[in-house]
């Protein structure tokens, strides 16, 4: 067996237990995914990613639905969606933030380098 | 909204069909379904992108291998005819991983620059101290030319006044000078000036001609006349009581002159000197007893101020 064959025997046995677990409502994984969606949040999400924090709190709510409809196997696949979407957004607002950040410095010393400049032709 | 409507509510890059199209051949060719799955196909092409991508793979390592085990899954169950919603859900999760590991580069990026940026304005920080300290010493200098120039103005200004000085001292000096030499012509001061007197024993009884004990007075007095050339005199000739009026006009008159033959002789200019005759006026003592009378036989010499003027005698 290569090493895709191995995976994909992993793969499968996955979805069987996924499958088997089913019968029991994915509270754990809803919970941790709220989670994530919160500190995407604080992160400032909201003005960094909007579109992929909008997107995580649906789906995060389509699952809740389907866990109420007894679909387990339906929540598990929208909280999964909504846990990358949420990860996703966190990334985006950290790496937004850190770009302002930059911005900010470069401007600040470009504006040093201005003073430096009208000190040397002063007098 | 289904789970389905979702994944069209997601931005994907379009999919560029120069790298699209070989690798759907290469799908096909397989012998894979021939239905292509778009989200598949759209997160292989992504994940091609960002694999090529030096900053994502020297950034995101991590991210981005978990990327590519969501999309070996997604492959897998697509090359296997698995229901299309699972396919769609690996791939979507592949697809959200690789934004990630894009997204996480660019956050260590920045990151890095962040860093970067703030050695560089620290760096900056110093320049700028630095040339405001060398704009102060060069404001400090020029204050000090300026204050140097102002020293120089000062002592200038300072040399005029010991110049001045010097002069109101020489001035000073002069005046002691004069008052000295003017004690030595034994002159005393009054309201017309320096006063003169040559008494009566410098003269022959009863004439004009000086007797020789009245050579000093007359060098100190020529001497006096050479040192100061701006001063004038008048010489006026008194006489007692004693003989006729005509006669002790004539006679104080002859005696003044008498005097500035003297000084004329001595190279002082005519010019300078007024003689008059008043005989028996303005007696200084009585005519009644010879010491009075005494008194009254005499010449006065009076010595202008320094412009040449000297008051005249109130009749």
């Amino acid at each position: 067996m290569n090493l895709y064959q191995k995976l994909f025997t992993v793969v499968i046995g996955f979805s069987l237990l996924t499958a088997c677990a089913s019968t029991n409502p994915p509270n754990q994984q809803l919970t941790e995914t709220q989670m994530v969606i919160q500190q995407a949040e604080q992160l400032g999400a909201e003005d960094y990613a909007p579109l992929e924090i909008r997107d995580a709190n649906i789906k995060l709510g389509l699952a809740r639905e389907a866990v109420e409809d007894g679909n387990y196997e339906k929540a598990i696949k929208l909280a999964e969606h909504a846990r990358v979407d949420a990860e996703l957004a966190q990334i985006k607002a950290q790496s937004g933030k850190a770009k302002k950040e930059v911005a900010e410095l470069r401007e600040s010393i470009r504006v040093l380098k201005a003073e430096i400049e009208r000190n040397q032709n002063a007098d | 909204m289904n789970t389905l409507q979702l994944f069209y509510s997601i931005n994907l890059p379009k999919p560029r069909f120069t790298i699209f199209l070989p690798l759907l051949i290469l799908l096909v060719g397989c012998g894979g379904p021939p239905a292509n799955n778009p989200l598949l196909t759209s997160a292989t092409e992504n994940y091609n992108v960002a694999e090529q991508d030096t900053m994502v793979v020297k950034y995101a390592p991590v991210a981005l291998k978990e990327a590519e085990e969501s999309l070996e899954i997604s492959q897998k169950l697509w090359a296997t005819k698995a229901d299309k919603s699972a396919v769609d859900h690996h791939a979507y999760i592949a697809q959200q991983k690789i934004s990630i590991a894009v997204e996480t580069a660019a956050f260590n990026a920045a990151t890095s620059e962040i860093s970067r940026s703030e050695v560089e304005r620290q760096q900056v920080l110093l320049d700028v101290r630095r040339s405001e300290a060398d704009r102060s010493e060069a404001r400090a200098e020029s204050a000090l030319l300026e204050a140097k120039s102002e020293r120089a103005l000062a002592d200038e200004a300072r040399e005029r006044a010991d110049q001045s000085r010097q002069a109101a001292m020489n001035a000073e000096e002069r005046a002691k000078i004069l008052a000295q030499r003017v004690n030595e012509l034994e002159a005393r001061p009054t309201d017309r000036g320096l006063v003169l007197t040559l008494g009566d024993v410098l003269f022959e009884f009863g004439k004009s001609a000086m007797r020789s004990e009245g050579t000093k007075s007359m060098d100190d007095l020529a001497s006096f006349l050479v040192e100061y050339p701006e001063r004038k005199i008048m010489i006026e000739g008194f006489t007692d009581t004693i003989g006729s009026e005509e006669f002790n006009m004539e006679l104080s008159r002859n005696r003044a002159n008498s005097v500035k033959s003297a000084l004329v002789s001595r190279n002082i200019s005519a010019s300078r000197i007024q003689t008059i005759g008043y005989g028996e006026e303005f007696p200084v003592a009585t005519n009644i007893n010879e010491a009075g009378r005494q008194q009254n036989r005499r010449v006065e010499i009076i010595i202008s101020d320094q412009e040449g003027n000297i008051s005249a005698r109130i009749l």
